[in-house]
């Protein structure tokens, strides 16, 4: 039967054709679409806002600011909790704020529109951190919030003194989870359309609980909540994200009732990551006591809260999370101290473990440095503490199964863990970490309660109305699984209709793991109502007791008399209008939380969860990279396989992403990494196949025996990296994420640069950089905010008037005029006019130019790569041999065919190979060419992301860089006001390879510049007004150097953190001769390491101390920022790495690219 | 074809002519509107996604020709070769499609047109290193999927290549 069965999940059919529709994908007669306007101050006064320009443009049809919304507070929580309204009304708290918004026929209108508001600010003194949010002297964020504590919550659990006086052993740590967003592939998006003459609002809303959003609309706008109706509709990922209703649902209704026009509003990704509600950031101090027998005594958790500007989901989030420290091993005592402070910034919100990652994170780390001072075995210390079936823990959760000691069996001999103790400190370790989690809470109003119907119709078929969403985590499966199971027909007899609230029961939605326990018994006994009216009806009808029929095969059969389901809905007397409808539901017996203490078994089940890593750190570089993790679950009796191992590979790679990159970075209150390329999440290549376990056991409260799975997959995944690292390296970092610069030291020691005291080029740029903090920044800071007003927030780029498709050179020069730009791949020009950092009035298309596009061999041997070439030809040109049998070579005819080649890829070409391989994505690299790839401009986040630095507003401002996230893409040699380094790979490796760039312009000859003179700046290059860069040559005798590239990146396709590219020839005695070794995103500009060739000649490949030496002596010249001299250290690594490579190649070991 | 090398753009708006998934049809462009504006707007083919505008995710994978492309970044102007979306793509990929059902290749569902579209490039390119792993999951660098954690979609396509 279905239960316990691998099923393709619901709609699998629609969702991989792309016809299933998400609320971006609906389209309403005369839709109109909205944009927000939103605040650029962290924190100031509105004095007045006046939208009459906006009102009055053609094509605008609502604009709506706090005047035109009810006065009423949104929240959740309601109370003293609600602090926010929808559009912000005196004053504004974080950067990104809601002030305005407007509808109109065209996005370009709405955005003209929103530009067109003029609001009024008085910048209040703002506070970022909560450090700074604390007083004495602090700015006052809300008025009822006294020294901006939101919520201060101190309980003791068991008895802690007692306890702690029983300690032989207390080991104290602080620990720090950084702000993380959900990045759901569907932003937060509505669409609204409110029904005049019915007085009805109709929602499509991209939630995992529409009745929330449907409570909250009503609310905020004065209706009555049966006027608010949810549609059903696919949506694109919530993990908590969409777990409440957000500001946009009320801001696109109001403007919908404003216009009487239906209004879509979807949140551009900028939007998304630096707006919407994130992972609340954690300080925890933690202490832990235990006997020298390893067994607990008690914990004691002081933990911080950034709360961000609004109270969302913080109160229960930080309650949350320290009752976590009570109860997943036994204690004997508690005391937890949660302070939740609020601070200028985005708010934060449920995200998938609720608190509980960020607590676990500091509990499963402390319990690994507990284990080493007693020299215990890190497993056999969480086994002798673990829960067991049928303990109370410390807040009164009762524990009906707990399967934690067999998941740490489990993962011990999964992972090969006894045998691979023996690793520590050799770069592989292996690390465990645990978790457990609520099958559900019931934490509010109606939340002890679901509701579902069934239909059943005369063909046999089962029609499932459940009024919650599945944003993904297969609700939808799950629900048909279980009514097909009741029911005794097939899976694929059954249909399901989620979040249509017309006629459905109540049900709260997709939140705190409840969908299989609460959604799952709802379904269970809706299902099993209908199966008992046509067991009776059939009974009726055979003459038989009713308990002697069985619903199987869509038939009720008893005795070899049979019927068919579907005929059974004319005769039994409940069925009405063609159907047999039945509503049923699930009340839970659980108690409520008491909010004041605490206490309460609040879940009906609770799950368990061990991971066991294993990682490999690189010596060079410190990278982490976790290359097996085995995911250990109790949760009962799995229902959907398939489900359940995809919740958990999910959750695991989610937790994968916050152990090692991910982390939301803000500078003066504004997010400066607001896309997927800056912020770093997992791509497919980061990451192993994680293996999901499940053990067999049911738990009695759960249906069937299921309990919670959606969020535990990633709570201990952090801690369990972690507990890897330091068993690798032997250190242990208790600020997540572990990037390679907290593992500094540890693969080889720190180079340090020459005294800048001994280098008067360098005085200057160390006295500004000594005067940053010391008030220069501050002053700046002020300058340029004052000056220009305000950074973009809308991109406003003039329109483009004309796209110009030139055929030849001359007719691209020609075209050119001041104000137009030339368009290559397209892959950076189009997103830095979205930045506003070009307006280009007029497009020269250089695709059409056909010469562009040769890649041939020149009659001397040597490459000739047309500009327009695309990053993906080249690839496959270089690689050789000749075109693919199924690629016409588009180049095929200019291009020497190299099918007849019999030498293959020159070595120099091999490097080339690689240096592509890691270049941004494949899909990129069939857009972006060579010469796009040379002149893109920097990547600097401040630059990139509205900040009115220096570069972009002039001297006057500051480089933000300089105290601010500088870790990873800034320079580390030559910096002077801005710190921003070249982000082309292919600059640094045409570099050894001696390649020159032709450059035309009109009415001139062609001038051949090396790479090397190229650059003038970071990304700026020496390239007069309207000369184009038409082609690259890399000479003969380099292509034949021995030659590879290295590269650090954060997650695979980023840019470098710094790379290097070596290429060079052995003389007859097998000593290095000739040498060239470039480094990338180390210096504004690609940079030749001299200093480091010098010590290269002469040299033979296999001395270790030799190369070693030469590969650290471009470092005296380095002039690191504050954290980002472990660059230099990498850089060094990453030198050592290309030549061993490189050397490989002229004995033949390297196989072919 | 696409827009004349001297053409001018009256009020900022051209007709254009485009391929895409066989049929001919004209549409109005301006020299910036993106391919993925004129897909889901003007064609109604909404299974292509836009979910980061900047080239980043993937999800607006399309062909252009026989190349998996981004259509946030590609200007709808500039297109000359025969375009391809998922709904011209999909009934081609079957057994793809089935795999993913079947290996947990697909949640949310959100990043999965463009996932199809790029892995039935990759499985159309019969390159040789399509059956291993590590290279699968470098051609799937620029798709990036947040609910999976990329071992479902990545099975898939070793189970649909390995054939």
């Amino acid at each position: 039967m279905a239960i316990g069965h691998r099923v393709r999940p619901d709609s699998w059919e629609a969702r991989t054709s792309g016809a299933a529709k998400y609320t971006t994908d609906i389209r309403r007669p005369g839709m109109l679409v909205a944009r927000i306007l939103r605040s650029p101050h962290p924190h100031a006064e509105i004095r007045a806002i006046d939208a009459s320009k906006a009102r009055a443009i053609d094509g605008v049809a609502a604009v709506i600011t706090a005047v035109d919304l009810p006065k009423v507070a949104y929240m959740h929580l309601g109370g003293a909790f609600s602090d926010r309204t929808v559009l912000a009304r005196d004053r504004v708290r974080f950067i990104g704020e809601e002030v305005a918004a407007v509808a109109a026929e065209t996005i370009e209108t709405a955005n003209q529109a929103v530009g067109l508001i003029d609001v009024t600010y008085a910048a209040l003194p703002a506070a970022l951190t909560p450090q700074q949010a604390s007083p004495p002297g602090t700015p006052s964020i809300h008025d009822h919030a006294v020294g901006n504590v939101a919520l201060e919550v101190n309980r003791s659990y068991g008895d802690p003194d007692q306890a702690r006086s029983r300690a032989d052993i207390v080991v104290t740590g602080t620990y720090h989870y950084r702000p993380a967003t959900h990045l759901c592939m569907e932003p937060h998006s509505v669409v609204a359309d409110w029904d005049p003459a019915a007085e009805r609002m109709n929602l499509w809303v991209s939630t995992q609980a529409p009745y929330f959003v449907r409570k909250e609309v009503a609310r905020l706008l004065e209706l009555e909540m049966d006027q608010v109706h949810t549609h059903q509709v696919a949506v694109g990922g919530g993990f908590g994200a969409k777990a409440k209703a957000g500001t946009h649902e009320a801001i696109a209704a109001a403007l919908s009732m404003q216009c009487g026009r239906p209004v879509r509003l979807v949140l551009d990704r900028a939007e998304e990551f630096a707006t919407t509600a994130s992972r609340h950031p954690f300080d925890i101090d933690l202490s832990t006591g235990a006997r020298a027998d390893g067994t607990l005594t008690h914990r004691d958790c002081s933990v911080v809260v950034d709360n961000g500007a609004y109270n969302h989901a913080g109160p229960s989030v930080a309650v949350f999370a320290t009752m976590v420290a009570a109860n997943l091993y036994r204690l004997e005592g508690c005391r937890t101290r949660a302070r939740l402070v609020y601070t200028n910034k985005q708010p934060g919100a449920s995200f998938r473990g609720y608190g509980n990652p960020q607590m676990t994170f500091a509990m499963e780390s402390q319990l690994d440095e507990l284990a080493g001072k007693l020299g215990m075995d890190r497993i056999d210390i969480r086994i002798r503490n673990a829960n067991r079936a049928g303990d109370e823990t410390l807040t009164g959760w009762r524990l009906s199964s707990a399967g934690l000691v067999q998941c740490l069996e489990r993962a011990r001999a999964e992972i090969g863990w006894d045998a691979k103790q023996h690793l520590a400190g050799t770069g592989r370790g292996v690390g465990v970490a645990a978790a457990i989690h609520v099958s559900g809470a019931n934490a509010f109003e109606h939340s002890e309660h679901s509701a579902a119907a069934v239909d059943i119709h005369p063909d046999g078929t089962v029609h499932i109305h459940f009024a919650g969403a599945d944003a993904g985590t297969g609700q939808a499966t799950l629900l048909r699984q279980i009514a097909a199971t009741e029911l005794g027909v097939a899976f694929d007899d059954t249909a399901v209709t989620m979040m249509n609230s017309d006629g459905t029961p109540m049900d709260l939605g997709a939140w705190s793991s409840r969908g299989t326990v609460w959604s799952g018994h709802c379904m269970a006994d809706t299902a099993g109502r209908a199966a008992r009216i046509l067991r009776e009806t059939a009974a009726a009808k055979f003459g038989v007791a009713a308990s002697r029929v069985e619903l199987v095969g869509g038939q009720a059969r008893c005795d070899g008399e049979k019927i068919d389901i579907g005929d059974l809905v004319a005769l039994a007397d409940e069925s009405g209008r063609g159907r047999l409808h039945v509503e049923g539901g699930y009340l839970t017996g659980v108690d409520k939380m008491d909010k004041d203490t605490g206490m309460g078994h609040f879940s009906p089940a609770y799950a368990f969860c061990v991971q066991a890593v294993e990682v490999d750190v690189d010596r060079d570089t410190n990278q982490v990279r976790v290359v097996d993790v085995v995911s250990v679950h109790d949760s009962g009796t799995i229902l959907n396989p398939a489900g359940a191992e995809g919740q958990v590979a999910g959750a695991v790679v989610m937790g994968l992403g916050a152990a090692l990159g991910e982390e939301l970075t803000h500078e003066e209150g504004r997010l400066i990494n607001p896309s997927f390329l800056e912020y770093a999440a997992p791509r497919a290549g980061d990451v192993p196949t994680v293996r999901s376990l499940f053990l067999d056991g049911a738990d009695r409260a759960g249906p069937y025996g299921a309990k919670g799975l959606g969020e535990i997959g990633l709570v201990p995944t952090p801690a369990a990296v972690a507990n890897a690292v330091a068993h690798a390296t032997g250190i242990r970092v208790r600020d997540l994420p572990i990037t390679p610069d907290k593992l500094r030291g540890w693969g080889r020691p720190p180079v340090s640069p020459r005294s800048v005291w001994l280098r008067p080029s360098r005085w200057w740029t160390a006295t500004i950089r000594w005067l940053y903090p010391r008030g220069l920044h501050r002053v700046l800071h002020r300058m340029s905010d004052r000056r220009t007003g305000r950074p973009s927030e809308i991109s406003g780029s003039a329109p483009v008037a004309g796209l110009d498709r030139p055929e030849t050179v001359d007719e691209a020069v020609t075209a050119y005029h001041a104000g137009a730009a030339y368009l290559a791949g397209g892959t950076d020009l189009l997103v830095a006019r979205d930045q506003g950092l070009a307006s280009p009035v007029r497009l020269i298309d250089l695709s059409t130019v056909r010469s562009l596009r040769d890649l041939c061999d020149t009659s001397a041997g040597g490459l000739h790569i047309g500009a327009a070439v695309t990053l993906a030809d080249l690839r496959r040109r270089l690689s050789g041999p000749g075109p693919e049998p199924d690629r016409p070579d588009r180049t095929a005819g200019q291009a020497g065919d190299r099918s007849g080649d019999p030498a293959g890829p020159q070595p120099g070409d091999r490097m080339l190979v690689e240096l592509l391989d890691g270049l941004a994505t494949p899909q990129i690299r069939e857009m972006a060419t060579v010469g796009g790839n040379l002149l893109q401009q920097k990547r600097c986040s401040f630059y990139r992301n509205g900040f009115n630095c220096y570069k972009r507003g002039g001297w006057t401002c500051p480089c933000y860089a300089v105290l601010g996230e500088h870790r990873f893409h800034h320079a580390v040699l030559g910096g002077h006001r801005c710190q921003a380094v070249t982000p082309s790979d292919l600059a640094t490796g045409l570099l050894v390879l001696d390649a020159t760039v032709q450059l035309s312009r009109p009415r001139s000859q062609p001038r051949q510049v090396p790479v090397g003179a190229l650059y003038r700046g970071p990304g700026e290059t020496v390239l007069a007004s309207g000369e184009l860069l038409t082609a690259v040559t890399v000479p003969a005798e380099a292509r034949r150097r021995l030659a590879a590239f290295e590269k650090l990146t954060r997650y695979e396709g980023d840019f470098a953190i710094c790379s290097a590219a070596v290429a060079l020839e052995l003389d007859e005695t097998g000593a290095i001769g000739d040498v060239r070794v470039a480094l990338g995103s180390i210096a504004p500009e690609p940079y030749r390491a001299t200093r480091t060739e010098d010590r290269l000649r002469g040299c033979r490949l296999g001395d270790g101390a030799g190369l070693e030496r030469a590969a650290s002596a471009w470092a005296r010249d380095a002039h690191p920022l504050a954290a980002n001299g472990w660059k230099v250290d990498a850089a060094c690594g990453l030198i050592l790495e290309a030549l061993h490579r490189a050397g490989a190649r002229a004995v033949g070991t390297d196989v072919r690219s | 074809m696409g827009v004349s090398s001297t053409s001018e753009f009256v009020a900022g708006l051209v007709v254009a002519g485009l391929v895409v998934n066989g049929e001919p049809v004209r549409v109005e462009v301006t020299p910036t509107t993106r391919l993925v504006d004129v897909l889901r707007d003007q064609l109604d083919l909404t299974g292509t996604k836009d979910a980061c505008g900047r080239g980043d995710c993937g999800s607006c994978t399309v062909l252009v020709g026989d190349r998996a492309v981004l259509a946030c970044l590609t200007l709808a102007a500039r297109v000359i070769e025969p375009v391809r979306t998922i709904e011209g793509i999909a009934p081609e990929a079957t057994a793809l499609r089935r795999a993913l059902a079947d290996r947990g290749g697909l949640q949310c569902g959100y990043c999965t047109p463009g996932l199809v579209v790029r892995c039935y490039e990759l499985g159309a390119a019969d390159t040789a290193d399509v059956t291993d792993e590590t290279a699968i999951r470098a051609g799937l660098a620029g798709n990036f999927c947040r609910c999976t954690g990329y071992g479902g979609p990545v099975l898939s396509l070793l189970e649909t290549m390995g054939r």
